[in-house]
């Protein structure tokens, strides 16, 4: 159903009607099938780019008077940016795309939903600070990683996941009141994440970030770290052969490779006692290989010439220090606990290629290069708990999965998983990233299949290892093992989105 | 019946992952100048993007988006710059700049051709130029006295810029004779025919393309010269497409670069230092690259067989030009943020059917270049030089690359 010209009229008069459209080719831009979801997309009846936080509450407001759902989208990458029903309009946010404020001092920045990683990180990295970008490409959300979803990124080794680097929170919210949490709501600036009394920001965002989807987040404070390194990162080439130039004093890059998934649990947990490195990650095999190639038909040669064996678990370790001195001390005791531990540096020329993009933001936009093979893909058992525990969730995984990997019902990789650890190995995050043929009609019942015999592996063995659903079959399959978060959820959801508006 | 169908693996791939409208991280710089796609900086829309074209390629496919003005007028607001391809070929084994050339051909056989687009195509069908001037007009400009050497296999190319600004042609002869260059000019010349190639026009293109790819092979051509990145790109990119291409192709930038590396071409010095920043064209740069067709099979897990080349705006002349403004005594080049292959458009194809738009976009092509402490932007394509010197006062002015090097070309007497 599409909107009345009256009610059509009063958004176009918030927004102004320049940023408003109702054209079918420009509803076409936010409504085409994406390869990992295999259902297509409802449209919207309208795509509005507001301008503040006051017209997005007056949206907002107008929404539910009229029971229009709304959905908040910057980048539309992830599968919750598009209109789940008819009778709904989208909000894109890219005029709201300040940086606000970069306070280097109190090491924070203030910005809006619209700012992309492209642009903050480089500000940031001018002054000699950064802050943890999800593994999302240059034209992710800064703010949508941050303050809405839960990705991690591999850089949170030396420092945390992106949700914790969020500070002060400014949204919209479901009722279309503007809403500031933190030290915010006393006056008393952007630094800090809470104030007295309940967490009213972590009952508002919710757990599960963009899952919960409550209200519309409009402006935050993000954390900043110091920034080992330098100020620009010099490169050259031309794309897509572009390299990286460190201070080779102060910056180099290892890449081992293992046999046994325990003995990288004990290198993690070697390298964090002794507090060394800026990176410590177990990286996927697949994505390593397909982001060290230019092609699909180069990475069948690689991955069939060697590179899936070279690689097939591969620890990869970046020291970035202030001085030659410093580089060095962490160096031995690097090699120490690699030799302890019995790991094997990858052959030079593959290791080289890391050290030539060794910026991990520069890393992270490759990393779209795994859509190359065409395939559909999903992230599984994107959990967070201790180092061992994801190590031994990870090892679980070879009791399942050959039965898909065998018989080509996924792609046939089945160490597959990368384990980040975290604050020096006082946690780690896990991924399991399997990849599917899109064309093959069959696919998306044995990704369904490999989901519940994973989900019941994790239930028997008591694993903690996905993240828990909110809604629906993946809240009941999950939410038990997360103190019933998927109920709590709902109350909450029914508390602050009466009317069921904001979409989901 | 349009291209369509050839590019559904590629719609069918886009996650809408952003990366067709932000710059690479290789070049990022900051909150500003962090856009490649001008449409998407102008307009905000997801739909006004690589992206977004990619999506209405696939419903006109799929039979489930009709034509309208609005629709036409975005896609051929959109300069079809190839920002977007190279960006999105960084990561990925997709054709977007293909497949928005197969939808302005679907636009074109629709009928929704925009009317300036349309006359433009006429008058390159009765006159042989873009501008509808009479032929005979076309070398009234150049000096009665002009030597050739109506026996070199070389010709100098003039494009439909003649017509208009002479003065370019006459810098480029003067670069070829002073660096002992033997070549001659064809009176028969016609449009390279990029204008109709992009304007979707294929059949059209494919005939202009065809009649000077004859006389090439007529008069013996084997090397064709020319001083306009528009050509440039044409011969290179498109004639393959519809022609045999029994001849080389290369810009004025490239011959002069040679020469002043071979000692054959003397430089002198700017009266006083000039800082200068290069903006590269987009047909002289990532969109020239030599097209190879490729005709197969895309197989599970993408694999192209037989294996496809894949042009990712790696090859572009991006050296020359540079190398040439270095050598010149008291120019100091500065870069601007987007540069080579990730250089921001100049906006001249939107001229026609959106001037807004193109007016925004040369807008912030020169506030780049003035933030690079440069007070010229200097550039070697006749499109580019009307959308960066526009009427009224500009943060920098434009200087054409071959003018400005044939006004520093050191005589014999000088030395």
């Amino acid at each position: 159903m599409s909107l009345s010209e009256e009610l059509y009229r009063e958004f176009a008069a918030i927004v102004g009607e320049k940023n408003i459209s109702r054209e079918e080719y420009i509803l076409a831009g936010n409504r085409a099938q994406t390869p990992e979801i295999p259902m297509a997309h409802k449209s919207a009846d309208a795509i509005l780019l507001p301008g503040s936080a006051e017209e997005v509450a007056q949206i907002v407001r107008l929404c539910n008077k009229h029971r229009i759902e709304y959905v908040g989208v910057v980048a539309g990458c992830i599968p919750t940016a598009y209109s789940t029903r008819e009778n709904s309009i989208i909000m894109h946010f890219k005029r709201m795309n300040r940086i606000l404020e970069i306070n280097e001092e109190d090491r924070y920045a203030v910005i809006e939903p619209g700012v992309r990683h492209i642009q903050l990180y480089p500000e940031v990295r001018k002054r000699g600070l950064s802050y943890t970008a999800a593994a999302v490409g240059p034209g992710g959300s800064v703010l949508v990683n941050i303050a809405c979803t839960g990705g991690d990124h591999h850089v949170q080794y030396g420092t945390s996941r992106p949700t914790r680097y969020l500070l002060g929170v400014e949204m919209v919210t479901p009722e279309g009141e503007i809403l500031r949490t933190g030290s915010l709501q006393t006056g008393s600036g952007w630094f800090c994440p809470e104030s007295p009394g309940p967490s009213l920001r972590s009952i508002v965002k919710g757990y599960a970030g963009n899952a919960g989807k409550l209200g519309i987040v409009t402006k935050i404070a993000v954390a900043l770290d110091r920034c080992k390194g330098p100020a620009e990162i010099r490169t050259e080439g031309i794309s897509p052969h572009h390299k990286v130039f460190m201070d080779s004093d102060c910056s180099r890059v290892y890449v081992f490779n293992y046999k046994d998934i325990q003995d990288v649990c004990r290198a993690m947990l070697a390298l964090g006692e002794a507090e060394v490195c800026a990176t410590v990650q177990k990286y996927f095999y697949l994505p390593l290989t397909l982001m060290m190639t230019d092609s699909a038909n180069e990475f069948w040669k690689k991955w069939t010439g060697g590179y899936k064996e070279a690689l097939s678990m591969p620890l990869v370790v970046h020291i970035a220090a202030h001085s030659l001195r410093e580089r060095e001390y962490e160096e031995k005791i690097l090699f120490d606990v690699v030799r302890e531990t019995g790991g094997e540096r990858i052959p030079r020329e593959l290791e080289k290629w890391w050290e030539e993009h060794m910026d991990y933001f520069m890393i992270v936009s490759r990393l779209q290069s795994v859509l190359r093979l065409g395939g559909s893909w999903l992230p599984q058992k994107a959990g967070a708990e201790s180092v061992q525990h994801m190590c031994d969730v990870c090892e679980s995984i070879g009791t399942y999965i050959h039965d898909f990997t065998d018989t080509g019902k996924i792609f046939d990789a089945p160490e597959n998983y990368q384990i980040i650890p975290m604050e020096y190995s006082h946690f780690a995050s896990n991924e399991l990233l399997i990849m599917w043929d899109r064309t093959d009609p069959k696919a998306m019942s044995y990704v369904g299949e490999l989901g519940a015999v994973s989900r019941a592996t994790d239930a028997k063995r008591h694993f903690y290892s996905s993240s828990p659903g909110v809604a629906g079959k993946a809240g009941e399959a999950t939410g038990r093992l997360y103190s019933n978060v998927h109920v709590w959820m709902g109350r909450i959801r029914e508390a602050f989105d009466p009317f069921y508006q904001s979409g989901l | 019946m349009s291209d369509l169908n050839r590019f559904r693996y590629t719609m069918e791939s886009c996650n809408h992952c952003g990366q067709c409208k932000w710059i690479l991280p290789s070049r990022m710089w900051g909150w500003d100048f962090a856009e490649v796609c001008p449409i998407h900086a102008r307009y905000g829309f997801d739909a006004c993007s690589g992206q977004g074209l990619l999506n209405m390629a696939r419903e006109r496919m799929e039979n489930k988006l009709q034509w309208s003005e609005g629709m036409a007028k975005l896609v051929h607001g959109c300069t079809a710059c190839g920002a977007c391809d190279v960006n999105c070929k960084s990561v990925r084994d997709m054709e977007l700049q293909e497949t928005i050339y197969a939808l302005r051909q679907d636009c074109a056989e629709s009928g929704f051709l925009p009317e300036a687009k349309r006359r433009t195509a006429e008058n390159i069908r009765k006159t042989g130029n873009r501008h509808g001037l009479p032929p005979e007009e076309r070398l009234a400009r150049l000096p009665e006295d002009l030597t050739e050497d109506e026996n070199a296999d070389t010709v100098l190319f003039l494009g439909c810029d003649i017509y208009r600004r002479p003065e370019t042609a006459l810098a480029a002869i003067r670069i070829l004779k002073a660096g002992g260059v033997r070549f001659r000019i064809l009176r028969e010349e016609r449009c390279c025919g990029a204008y109709l190639w992009r304007a979707g026009l294929r059949e059209q293109a494919a005939e202009q393309m065809g009649q000077n790819a004859r006389l090439f092979r007529e008069q013996g051509i084997r090397t064709v010269i020319t001083a306009c990145a528009e050509c440039f790109g044409s011969f290179r990119n498109y004639y393959p497409r519809v022609t045999e291409t029994p001849f080389e192709t290369k810009h004025i930038t490239q011959i002069a670069a040679e020469l002043i590396r071979d000692g054959r071409l003397r430089l002198r010095g700017t009266e006083k230092p000039l800082t200068l920043t290069y903006h590269d064209p987009c047909m002289l740069g990532r969109l020239s690259e030599t097209y190879v067709p490729w005709e197969g099979e895309i197989r599970s897990y993408g694999l192209h067989v037989p294996e496809k080349h894949w042009n990712r705006g790696e090859n572009g002349v991006y050296d020359p030009p540079r190398e040439v403004l270095k050598a010149i005594p008291g120019v100091t080049l500065k870069e601007m943020v987007r540069y080579k292959e990730e250089a921001w458009c100049c906006g001249a194809q939107a001229q026609e059917t959106d001037p807004d738009l193109a007016a925004f976009t040369a807008g912030e092509r020169l506030r780049e270049a003035a933030f690079t402490g440069a007070e010229a932007i200097v550039s070697c394509c006749p499109y580019c030089r009307d959308a960066l010197s526009p009427e009224g006062e500009q943060p920098v002015r434009y200087l054409d690359l071959t003018e400005f090097l044939a006004a520093h070309i050191r005589e014999e007497a000088e030395a």
